[in-house]
């Protein structure tokens, strides 16, 4: 070990903790001596994702568009994708911003926000469940089946749902959008006519008011539960399973074809 | 004073102990860069895009989906709340945090290794600083020598000053040398957010303000550099305690790793705030993270790590001075 080398490390060691100390007096500077104003925005940036030759699809919603309760946790949507995949060869992007447990009041705040917008414009195929959690209430509807009640609800729902269609076709004037109806998950129970009644009018409304806008497709998903729900339903008995996420997923891929004229 | 400082130096750069904390490093770095390289790839695999406010967005809805689910920890609730104020903050502002370079990278690990593997790199050199002078014997030939107790061990502490900023500035180096070649080296003048302050479960932006990577990099190693000089002090004052350097590998060893265990559970145990080693994550201040325990601020933090080394300092040199030596 020459002598040099001790040197020059001895140097190096006082240079660093100079740097150092330095380091520290501009963090007590910055971080206690900071006199508050507005932050300089930097210059936006070319905020446009690259379209190339790409198929984006943008989902939206609640736990049905997560895929709660499907054990590979794709949800419907992930079988949309797998089957748009094996029919096409371009590039799918897919957004999934869908949220446990959101409702249609949720939503709305989440669709002014400005990147779900700036990725809403870019889309090219939407999807989107909303409703479920406004109608069944974490199974609190079950118990109180006052027809004033739930039809108070569902004005609201439908005022509602006319807002978020309103925002998407704002944003984004031409993909299609697919809203995926509600199914009824208690049919099977006690009361299960009065249930079904509530949800095919709720779908019935929400129908009507897809209609009044461009491409907005009303996908019923009713009938996929009707017989058998206990099959196609997760352990919660609320949430589709495997099986049922695929009958939706089918169900939904079988309309994009049509409607987007893919190869 | 110089000429002893140089003595001890010498014997630090003898024991070859900076070098093989400068291999361990670049090991590390090696492996982290790798690691964070894979992450990236899964991640523009599961989304599909390079574009970073999709996968920001999509990171912020995966979080909301976490908090919605029932079974998870306040704690934990707490802490990504936080987190998720703050992405959606960085996204409104058009900012990439994550932007990659390595730069991002440097500052990444050592927010990640301020609290644990810094200090223990610290401790290694620290460690036998005195004891090992004891238990070898030759601590009776130093004293010998017509110079001053208190001046032996100052030079001694000084040279733990030393090689304690080399150990920062060899993390520093390696990591930006290293990761650069997978990143690139670009990203110095990257804008980054800092000032947010917690309010309970709430992200305070008020005093929110924009520097460039470069300062925000300087100002995290400063005060990696702080932390390290807390634990290479303390460690000092133990090896001036005990003859064996075992010993005092094993007390700070403890203190250390019960330090990063109890940060995750002393929520409700507020005293131990007091505590230096729950005190040890500093840059999280700087990058607005919740704290382990209500109330504690960086100033709070900085104080009582200050003063546990101010402490250790004058016990050190009190029973230095004062100690018969046989």
């Amino acid at each position: 070990m020459s002598k040099r080398i001790i040197t020059m490390i001895v140097l190096i060691c006082t240079a660093t903790t100079l740097l150092w100390t330095v380091g520290l007096i501009i963090t007590i500077q910055d971080q206690f001596f900071y006199e508050a104003s507005s932050i300089k925005r930097p210059k936006p940036t070319t905020s446009n994702i690259q379209k190339n030759n790409e198929l984006s699809i943008v989902a939206l919603g609640d736990s049905l568009t997560r895929g709660t309760g499907d054990e590979t946790g794709k949800g419907y949507v992930g079988y949309v994708v797998d089957e748009l995949k094996k029919r096409t060869n371009q590039h799918i992007q897919f957004t999934n911003l869908a949220i446990k447990g959101q409702r249609s009041a949720q939503l709305i705040s989440q669709l002014k926000q400005k990147e779900v917008q700036r990725q809403l414009k870019e889309a090219d195929i939407i999807l989107m469940t909303i409703g479920g959690n406004d109608l069944f209430r974490g199974g609190e509807a079950l118990r109180d089946l006052s027809t004033t009640q739930l039809e108070k609800e569902k004005e609201k729902f439908v005022q509602q749902l006319r807002t978020i269609f309103q925002l998407v076709r704002t944003v984004n004037n031409d993909a299609p959008v697919f809203y995926i109806a509600l199914y009824n998950p208690f049919n099977d129970l006690d009361n299960g006519k009065e249930t079904s009644a509530v949800v095919r009018s709720w779908n019935y409304a929400a129908s009507e008011v897809a209609a009044d806008y461009k491409s907005i497709i009303c996908v019923p998903t009713y009938d996929l539960f009707e017989l058998q729900v206990n099959d196609y339903l997760y352990t919660d008995k609320f949430h589709p399973n495997k099986e049922g996420y695929k009958r939706i997923g089918e169900r939904v891929a079988s309309l994009i074809t049509l409607t987007k004229g893919e190869k | 004073m110089i000429n002893l400082v140089y003595n001890e130096m010498l014997k630090i750069v003898r024991k070859k102990r900076l070098f093989i904390i400068a291999a361990i490093v670049a090991v590390l770095v090696s492996l982290f860069t790798y690691a964070q390289f894979k992450q990236i790839e899964t991640i523009r695999e599961r989304i599909g895009t390079t574009d970073w406010r999709t996968q920001l967005q999509q990171q912020i809805i995966d979080t909301q989906n976490r908090l919605n689910s029932t079974g998870i920890s306040e704690e934990w609730k707490k802490f990504l709340k936080i987190r998720l104020q703050q992405q959606q903050y960085y996204l409104d502002n058009d900012i990439n945090p994550m932007a990659p370079g390595a730069p991002t990278f440097m500052r990444m690990f050592i927010e990640n290794s301020i609290e644990l593997f810094l200090p223990l790199l610290v401790m290694v050199i620290a460690a036998d600083l005195v004891s090992s002078e004891a238990s070898g014997g030759t601590i009776k030939l130093l004293l010998t020598r017509p110079v001053k107790r208190w001046k032996v061990l100052m030079s001694k502490y000084i040279a733990m000053i030393l090689s304690t900023s080399f150990i920062v500035f060899s993390v520093a180096l390696l990591s930006y040398a290293i990761s650069g070649i997978v990143f690139g080296y670009g990203g110095w003048n990257l804008p980054l957010l800092t000032g947010f302050s917690i309010q309970g479960e709430e992200l305070n932006t008020a005093a929110a303000h924009l520097i460039p990577q470069w300062k925000y990099l300087l100002i995290e190693f400063g005060l990696a550099f702080f932390v390290s000089l807390v634990v290479g002090t303390l460690t000092f004052m133990l090896s001036v305690l005990l003859r064996s350097t075992a010993a005092v590998m094993g007390i700070m060893l403890a203190a250390l790793i019960s330090g990063a265990i109890l940060s995750n559970m002393v929520s409700s145990w507020e005293s131990a705030k007091y505590l230096f080693m729950v005190n040890l994550r500093l840059t999280s201040y700087i990058s607005g993270m919740a704290p382990p325990i209500d109330g504690m601020t960086l100033s709070f933090s900085m104080t009582v790590l200050a003063i546990w080394a101010l402490g250790a300092l004058i016990v050190s040199f009190y029973v230095f001075t004062k100690r018969d030596v046989y």
